[in-house]
């Protein structure tokens, strides 16, 4: 049984270098936290204008914005549709250990238990977002697009992201789970 | 519309490689975190050696539209203090949990779930926190050739070459 992903983290790599060229050809470079503000403001608009709109961060994207749905808004669109078809037409090839919503490194650790996973990870995403929208950017907007533009800001971060991400995963797996 | 269409081709590009590449996987990224399957950060250091050589061949010739993110130093090390905790729990980062979400995997929808309402807290806090760590120690939009008043592709070449030989030559996996 194959292990290793679909195509090796050379090619991903090199063709993740060339898209983010591309996009930076064509538009601007990649980017994906911000979005998650632009879809919370357009739900809130709908459902709650008045507080939507008494937010200083929340009412750049109104309706005078288009709701703020443009080039980024579109890319996170096709993240989840790009992704989403081709998980579809290459599922047989995924390796057995990528699949699933409870990876067995967490389950041997954590046990069988789905809402503590669930539970987690919502934990998780929450302080992700929190963070990216802090230091304004993520793992793509910062890291991959702000690295490769040689800005300053995008170094810090990338330094201080993956020094607290290690010390915080060695803490959780006490360095004793074995990767399977 | 033609820039939503780019942004969606592009969007499709960008998901299909991080499936594809193994990136949208829990064991991967926490192999990464634990230094073990080194998969991730070679992936990702090789598409910033080239992303970085590309945008500033572009650069040369005045095509590169970039957007350089502002160092205001306080917000930047909290926020990536957060951030690489909720890397580390969830296992996901906002790009890779999208695609997981869309492989149907619940981890990666809670995750998404979360950072919805992280987004939505960070927005509510945002007139308290801009005062005490947006606004301090704001050195704008800097870039490192910036600072040292140079032509970018002079560090642009020989940071891309170091990236890709740490990626291509250093960096081994370590299985227990």
């Amino acid at each position: 049984m194959n292990d290793n992903p679909i195509i090796s983290w050379k090619i991903a790599g090199v063709a993740l270098g060339l898209l983010l060229t591309l996009a930076t050809y064509l538009v601007s470079p990649l980017g994906v936290s911000t979005q998650f503000v632009v879809t919370d403001a357009i739900v809130l608009h709908k459902v709650a204008p008045a507080v939507a709109e008494s937010n200083t961060y929340l009412a750049k994207y109104g309706v005078e914005q288009d709701w703020g749905v443009g080039y980024g808004w579109m890319l996170i669109f096709g993240m989840i549709v790009g992704g989403g078809v081709t998980a579809l037409i290459f599922r047989d090839k995924q390796p057995e250990g990528d699949k699933g919503s409870m990876p067995a490194m967490w389950t041997a650790k954590f046990g069988p238990s789905e809402g503590k996973r669930y539970a987690a990870s919502f934990f998780g995403g929450l302080l992700l977002l929190f963070g990216a929208r802090l230091a304004g950017g993520c793992t793509s907007g910062h890291m991959i697009s702000g690295i490769s533009q040689l800005a300053v800001s995008s170094m810090i971060f990338g330094v201080v992201t993956f020094a607290v991400a290690i010390l915080v995963a060695k803490l959780i797996y006490n360095n004793q789970v074995k990767i399977s | 519309m033609m820039t939503l269409i780019i942004g969606f081709l592009i969007g499709c590009a960008f998901g299909a490689i991080l499936f594809l590449g193994g990136a949208s996987s829990y064991r991967k990224i926490l192999g990464t975190l634990l230094l073990r399957d080194m998969s991730i950060i070679k992936l990702m250091m090789t598409a910033i050696g080239v992303g970085t050589l590309g945008i500033y061949l572009l650069d040369q010739g005045g095509l590169a539209h970039m957007s350089i993110k502002p160092a205001y130093i306080w917000g930047i090390v909290a926020g990536g203090a957060i951030f690489g905790t909720g890397w580390a729990i969830s296992g996901y980062c906002p790009g890779t949990c999208l695609v997981g979400s869309a492989e149907g995997k619940f981890d990666a929808i809670a995750t998404l779930i979360g950072g919805l309402v992280g987004a939505l807290i960070f927005a509510w806090a945002f007139p308290m926190l801009d005062e005490l760590l947006l606004q301090n120690a704001d050195f704008g939009k800097i870039t490192i050739q910036g600072l040292f008043g140079i032509n970018g592709l002079y560090l642009a070449v020989p940071f891309s070459f170091a990236m890709l030989f740490a990626a291509f030559f250093l960096l081994k996996d370590r299985y227990e």
